[in-house]
């Protein structure tokens, strides 16, 4: 029997204000009436979903004991953020016109900035399960705002934790960088070691003209967690978008990421950098779409499999009619560490415009001989020759994300995983 | 006292064909020798056979400093003190020179030793500027022939291969590259320069020549080989 019920709904919405009641009892409605995505829907293909929502029940309230978050120790003078199971813990804050806020509060104390950015960029319930089960269920989460021409003094460090065996979590984050503002912010998403915990994390993102946002996420879940996250931008004129992922944990974790390049001459950098391990499946689904005149994008994501690991890219750039003097770009490159891991990687064009510059690259294959050999020939055994071809391979990307400061921590993590699995003969 | 390099009989073939057919090559300590040979003659089989290329089935004997070579993986005999100058150095993005020298160091013979060659040869050959640059990525061809140089320099083999050194340089560059095998010349290992021309023959003092056609040496001698092959091509030694 579900836990997802009316009641758990209603508990969850407790605290929404009478404009978002509605939201919620609809999103509860196609919760109730879907089902689980299967492979013949495009957008679900490659994976199998092994599990059902009645597995888990909506996480309890507490704090998750998860010790300090590394990567605040590696930004500058952070805005720290608590997110336990998705609820903001501790207090709201304005620093210089960076304001941080509880989601929950938000909604009620600032109704505009919250409902403009969720009307425009907030995750529909309609699309499937998931997103349904976070708009009738969720509610907890962070928005940072930056105010009209302020720049943010500081990096917002957001550390969104999630455990409990079972359970299911719905952390919300929300930016806004009004005209001509600036905002920086790092997630570091993870969960309890051993927990079987469910987390679907909701991006609500809003770029106003002329303004700078820089994201980047860290998803670092333990091997037991499963997380189907989303993420939708909307990026106004001559403003900026850049996002870097780097995708480590969890048993499945999936990224649908949407962007509109909404406003003339506004642009978009994604990079990714991700490692599957073991039986991991790291599933990535994103979507530019330029619908401004001479907007630009570029995606670069490099990720490597070993053992049993599979991942999925799928990219798609859709030009509109509008979006003239387009240029698109998306790179995907795939390292096979083992027989018996795999990586789809599917990119797309879709372009209706007719005076644009488009390109495309993937390519999925193991460790190249000749660097091998090259490498050997200098005196370094054949696992140390991949282990340095390995780190270079993932360099490019790392060298690229939006805080280069976590080049350094993603390094490590990345080849720990590798040493880790040369150690025990997987690759 | 052994030789740099001793090849007896040594044959290579890939499938059922046979490129090297019984190769016998010395080069003692601190001379440098030439392998010419028209194309297709084998010299390049040679060379990735005697670093242990699996592309190729092999047989007879390679002595680096007196040790066996033959049937170890590449990276030992690497540390057995064979080197090979690339010709078509690989690239490899994303890996520094400075961490490839930094693994080199960690395993050779004697780190400490390596270290202070990796200072001295960076000097010389005014490589700091290419440190941090990713190994033979956006190198010109001059450029990557010295970064070869470079590392032959940090590795301090007991013998060396260039394989075709000269290919794809200019003038000045082959009389650089030419210059720099001089320049690190020593008592302490041997000199095998591969080459198609003779032209970078000009600009270094060759103790000896091999000719190498279809799969054989055919006549070994000293530099005035070069000059005969170059006034009349390699029709007159078949």
């Amino acid at each position: 029997m579900s836990h997802f019920d009316q009641m758990a709904s209603s508990t969850a919405g407790a605290e929404d204000p009478t404009w978002r009641s509605a939201a919620r009892s609809g999103a509860f409605d196609a919760f109730t009436n879907g089902s689980m995505p299967t492979q013949d829907e495009e957008i679900w293909r490659y994976i199998d979903l092994d599990f059902s929502m009645d597995d888990y029940r909506p996480a309890e309230p507490g704090l998750i004991d998860l010790g300090g978050d590394p990567l605040k120790d590696v930004l500058s003078d952070p805005v720290t953020v608590l997110l336990s199971n998705g609820e903001y813990e501790g207090e709201d804050r304005t620093v210089d016109g960076l304001s941080v806020m509880s989601l929950r509060r938000a909604l009620v104390e600032s109704p505009s900035v919250a409902e403009s950015v969720l009307s425009r960029a907030g995750v529909s319930a309609e699309e499937d399960l998931f997103k349904a089960a976070a708009a009738a269920f969720g509610g907890g989460g962070v928005l940072v705002h930056a105010g009209r021409n302020i720049v943010a003094p500081s990096v917002v460090s957001i550390d969104a934790r999630s455990g409990g065996g079972g359970a299911a979590s719905f952390p919300s984050i929300v930016l806004v960088a009004e005209e001509h503002a600036e905002l920086s912010v790092v997630v570091h998403l993870r969960s309890t070691p051993g927990d079987d915990t469910l987390v679907i994390p909701q991006f609500s993102i809003l770029v106003g003209d002329g303004a700078r946002i820089s994201l980047s996420v860290v998803q670092n879940f333990d091997y037991r967690a499963r997380s189907i996250g989303s993420l939708r931008a909307v990026v106004g004129a001559d403003a900026t978008f850049r996002f870097g992922e780097i995708g480590l944990g969890g048993r499945l974790a999936r990224l649908h990421l949407d962007v509109d390049l909404e406003g003339r001459g506004s642009s978009a950098n994604i990079v990714g950098a991700y490692f599957g391990e073991q039986q991991q499946i790291l599933d990535y689904r994103y979507f530019m779409r330029h619908i401004g005149t001479n907007t630009r994008s570029d995606m670069f994501l490099k990720g490597a499999v070993e053992d049993e690991a599979r991942s999925v890219f799928t990219g798609m750039i859709r030009i509109e009619e509008t979006g003239q003097k387009t240029e698109a770009f998306q790179t995907n490159r795939n390292l096979i560490l083992s027989e018996g891991a795999s990586a789809q990687s599917v990119p797309n064009l879709e372009i209706l415009a007719n005076d644009v510059r488009c390109g495309h690259g993937s390519t999925v294959g193991p460790l190249d001989a000749d660097q091998r050999y090259y490498l050997m020939s200098r005196g370094l055994d054949p696992e140390t020759a991949d282990r340095l071809q390995m780190r270079g391979f993932f360099e490019e990307a790392l060298q690229m994300l939006p805080h280069p400061e976590l080049a350094e921590p993603t390094r490590a993590w990345i080849n720990r995983k590798y040493e880790t699995a040369q150690a025990e003969g997987r690759v | 006292m052994p030789n740099a390099l001793e090849i007896s009989n040594l044959t290579a073939s890939i499938g059922d064909l046979q490129i090297l057919k019984g190769i016998d090559l010395a080069v003692p300590f601190g001379e440098v020798h030439a392998l010419m040979g028209p194309n297709g003659s084998g010299k390049s089989t040679l060379t990735n056979a005697l670093m242990g290329h699996d592309a190729y089935d092999t047989s007879g004997s390679a002595l680096v400093g007196g040790v066996e070579v033959m049937g170890l993986p590449v990276h030992e005999r690497a540390r057995v003190g064979l080197f090979e100058a690339f010709q078509y150095p690989t690239e490899v993005a994303g890996v520094s020179l400075r961490d490839l020298i930094t693994e080199m160091i960690e395993v050779a013979p004697d780190p400490a030793a390596a270290s202070e060659r990796t200072t001295q040869a960076s000097g010389l050959l005014e490589m700091e500027r290419f440190m941090d640059r990713a190994v033979n990525v956006g190198l010109s061809g001059g450029e990557k022939k010295r970064s070869e140089m470079f590392q032959l320099a940090v590795a301090a083999p007991k013998a060396a291969i260039l394989d075709e050194i000269d290919s794809g340089l200019d003038i000045d560059a082959v009389r650089e590259v030419a210059e720099l095998v001089e320049a690190l010349r020593d008592p302490t290992f041997g000199v095998l320069v591969i080459t198609h021309y003779s032209r970078i023959l000009r600009y270094m003092n060759v103790d000896r020549i091999h000719v190498m056609v279809d799969g054989r040496i055919i006549e070994s001698g000293g530099p005035e080989i070069a000059e005969r092959l170059e006034s009349e091509g390699y029709a007159s030694v078949r």
